[in-house]
């Protein structure tokens, strides 16, 4: 991987004149995008910028053939069978929505979730606990944050009738055993829905090896443009979902009292749908695939490892989750004792353009059952250097000492 | 404490600026909350402490610790400075607007919102005029007209419920200035109203023993004779025949009024008034002294009649 040729495609990276360089740490938020990302979408406003499979003029059978090709690629991308098992969503959020709202739950039905779940995999099934009467169980993670396999393998039951876990943790970017959970929840009976929002860009993923049923991803934190994501689901499952949202390019026709929904993926597509978005989220995948996983993972790795080492002679620092920098991702997540994190990342803002996200990082449950204020996330991508981790950790050595 | 610092900053600054706007609704908000014995839950405090030591640090590490633990202390601090400005400010806005001046009725002291001090100029002696300003100070060198014989002094309204004392000159470029003021005061609200001539700018003395000689023969007519010279060019003020003419055009006896003006003892009387002048302390034209209170130089017409009717003059 030539990080100085990668590097030039992100144009919020390159040096300005006079101005101190951005040093971004904030990917499990929000990556960056690359040019080709952004040319694309550029291209559809500027060449085709019409809607897809309605209109029968030639700006719109290109816009009809360019979606269809980004469904296609993001098939592949995550492994899927079908590109029909792709159906394109906002975000992660949407998905797990999606989901909540069509699977056919009832009362008395179990959903299992982790204890560190983002609120986008925590509030939807809360929702149908006060509304349909399902469970919700919570798997606590172990003292250091890893997946406790045993005791998910002890709560399962015939009420879990699905399995619902981040595969990354946005929190401590520990990622889970999701071959083995897969295999346990299914010779449970229980079907398993992946938040994959903080695994999808750093790893590949192949939905058909892993025989998931369900797995959301954002196409924001993978160099796609916001609000542009994907649910994938098995194309049977998704046949016997009843649709959430409804309306315009849903059906194929309707009467004053009947409509006849199109087939899956289209029918949980109501809208008009964001087509830029589409074509930037299919090159977003494309631009990874080019850069290669194994890359990817090898330059995070040394980059978290840099990390920790910069900060973990910090007086009164504590790393949230495992002290193993290998099993964190790209992710090290910490807070100080005594020290509000905002202010902590306000000023490393300030100090020398370090972006990190502090708070609860929408884990709001995790912190509170702990009595933890918040926290800064520092998260690093492929695209960031050993320089940019070093001025991190040195802005960070010098905020302690001050407050 | 920087909550309160900084919303009354921001909320200035805000007036300008749609961003400061923001940043002082939360400052307001955590202000609120503090003022209900609640945590800040807009993270201003927080954050603005941030900014602030984020900048210190990069200039120097020492002072950011420095500050940082000495924040509360140093908002506390900027807070009494703050309210001490602010009431110093607002009694520099009400004094300007009840006295013409920043600082009080009888200062000379610099005003911001009289930055030339229109307000508060006075004419004296020093340019060659005909009397000399007291040098024999009484009372401290306050200015007052407690214990000053009143009776030699022309009056119009005798007995009213307000006073009015006058000392100016007619050839004083301020008390010809502030002379419309107080004669549309004397109408409206009709004090009793005391006049002291006191010829402090030139050669216009012949005036207080002709002024002295008309107000004998006529009160009415005196008044009337103020008006005009008063409305005169001051160039010819000092032009007997000039004159001659205003008070003939009055209707006035000059052939008794030039008598009167070169009897002794009309000499006599107005050194008595002079001297009862200078009792006064008064060190330059126009003084006036509204119920006893002093107020010298030029002013606009407000502050006379907030002095003698109130706050809400306006409404009479």
């Amino acid at each position: 991987m030539d990080l100085t040729e990668i590097r030039k495609d992100f144009p919020i990276l390159q040096p300005k004149d006079g101005a101190k360089p951005i040093v971004y740490l904030d990917t499990a938020c929000q990556s960056l995008r690359p040019l080709p990302v952004i040319e694309a979408v550029l291209e559809y406003y500027i060449d085709y910028p019409a809607c897809s499979g309605r209109s029968m003029h030639k700006l719109a059978a290109r816009v009809t053939e360019k979606c269809a090709d980004a469904r296609s690629q993001l098939a592949r991308f995550i492994g899927a069978n079908k590109p029909e098992e792709v159906i394109f969503t906002r975000n992660t959020t949407e998905g797990i929505n999606l989901i909540a709202n069509s699977l056919d739950l009832k009362s008395g039905d179990a959903v299992l979730i982790s204890g560190k779940e983002h609120n986008s995999n925590l509030i939807p099934w809360q929702m149908l606990v006060k509304n349909k009467g399902i469970q919700l169980k919570v798997l606590p993670p172990k003292e250091d944050g890893t997946f406790d396999l045993a005791r998910f393998e002890s709560m399962l039951d015939a009420s879990v009738k699905l399995v619902s876990f981040g595969y990354s943790s946005n929190l401590d970017g520990v990622t889970i055993p999701v071959e083995k959970i897969i295999k346990l929840a299914h010779k449970n009976g229980s079907l398993v829905l992946l938040d994959a929002a903080q695994a999808t860009p750093h790893r590949a993923l192949n939905a058909r090896a892993l025989d998931v049923d369900f797995m959301a991803f954002s196409g924001h934190k993978m160099l796609g443009p916001s609000g542009t994501g994907v649910l994938y689901g098995k194309k049977k499952l998704l046949e016997a979902l009843t649709p959430f949202m409804v309306g315009g390019e849903t059906v194929a026709r309707s009467t004053y009292e009947t409509c006849e929904f199109l087939p899956v993926p289209e029918r949980f597509e109501a809208g008009l749908q964001d087509y830029a978005g589409i074509i930037g989220l299919a090159e977003a995948s494309k631009y990874l695939q080019r850069v290669g996983f194994d890359a990817i993972q090898k330059q995070e790795a040394l980059l978290t490892r840099t990390v920790q080492e910069g900060i973990q002679s910090i007086p009164g620092l504590r790393i949230i989750g495992p002290a193993d920098p290998g099993l964190r991702g790209g992710i090290t997540t910490f807070y100080i004792e005594g020290v509000d994190s905002h202010r902590i990342a306000i000023m490393l803002d300030q100090m020398a353009n370090v972006c990190v996200r502090s708070g609860q990082h929408c884990v709001h449950s995790w912190f509170n059952a702990r009595g933890i204020a918040g926290s800064v996330r520092a998260s690093v991508y492929f695209y960031n250097t050993l320089e940019e981790v070093s001025i991190f950790t040195e802005n960070l050595q010098k905020i302690r000492k001050v407050l | 404490m920087f909550c309160i610092v900084a919303a009354i900053v921001l909320s200035i600054l805000g007036i300008f600026s749609a961003s400061n706007r923001k940043l002082a609704a939360e400052a307001l908000d955590c202000v609120f909350h503090r003022i209900t014995f609640r945590p800040c839950t807009t993270g201003f405090d927080e954050k603005m402490k941030a900014k602030i030591l984020g900048f210190a640090i990069t200039r120097s590490e020492r002072s950011a610790r420095w500050l940082n633990k000495h924040f509360e202390l140093l908002s506390w601090t900027f807070f009494i400075i703050m309210l001490a400005a602010s009431v110093m400010f607002i009694r520099g806005i009400v004094l300007f607007y009840t006295t013409g001046n920043c600082n009080g009725a009888t200062s000379e002291a610099f005003c911001i919102f009289d930055p030339t001090g229109e307000n508060t100029r006075t004419s004296s002696a020093e340019d060659g005029g005909a009397c000399p300003i007291p040098t024999d100070i009484n009372n401290g060198g306050k200015l007052s007209i407690e214990g000053i014989d009143l009776s030699l002094w022309p009056v119009e309204n005798k007995g009213a419920e307000n006073q009015l004392v006058f000392i100016g000159c007619y050839a004083c470029e301020y008390t010809r200035e502030v002379y419309p003021s107080i004669r549309a005061l004397v109408d409206k609200f009709e004090p009793e109203f005391y006049f002291g001539e006191y010829p402090t700018k030139l050669k216009t003395d012949y005036l207080s023993h002709v002024g002295y000689c008309v107000y004998d023969q006529d009160p009415e007519k005196y008044w009337q004779m103020n008006d005009a010279l008063f409305a005169e060019d001051v160039s010819l003020l000092e032009d007997n025949a000039a004159t001659d003419q205003i008070l003939t055009g009055l209707g006035l006896d000059m052939a008794a009024i030039d008598a009167c003006a070169a009897d002794p003892a009309t000499e006599e009387a107005v050194q008595k008034l002079f001297a009862e002048i200078q009792k006064t302390n008064f060190y330059g034209t126009p003084t006036i002294f509204i119920n006893g209170e002093p107020i010298v130089g030029p002013k606009p017409y407000r502050v006379y009649a907030i002095q003698m009717e109130g706050f809400f003059y306006w409404l009479k």
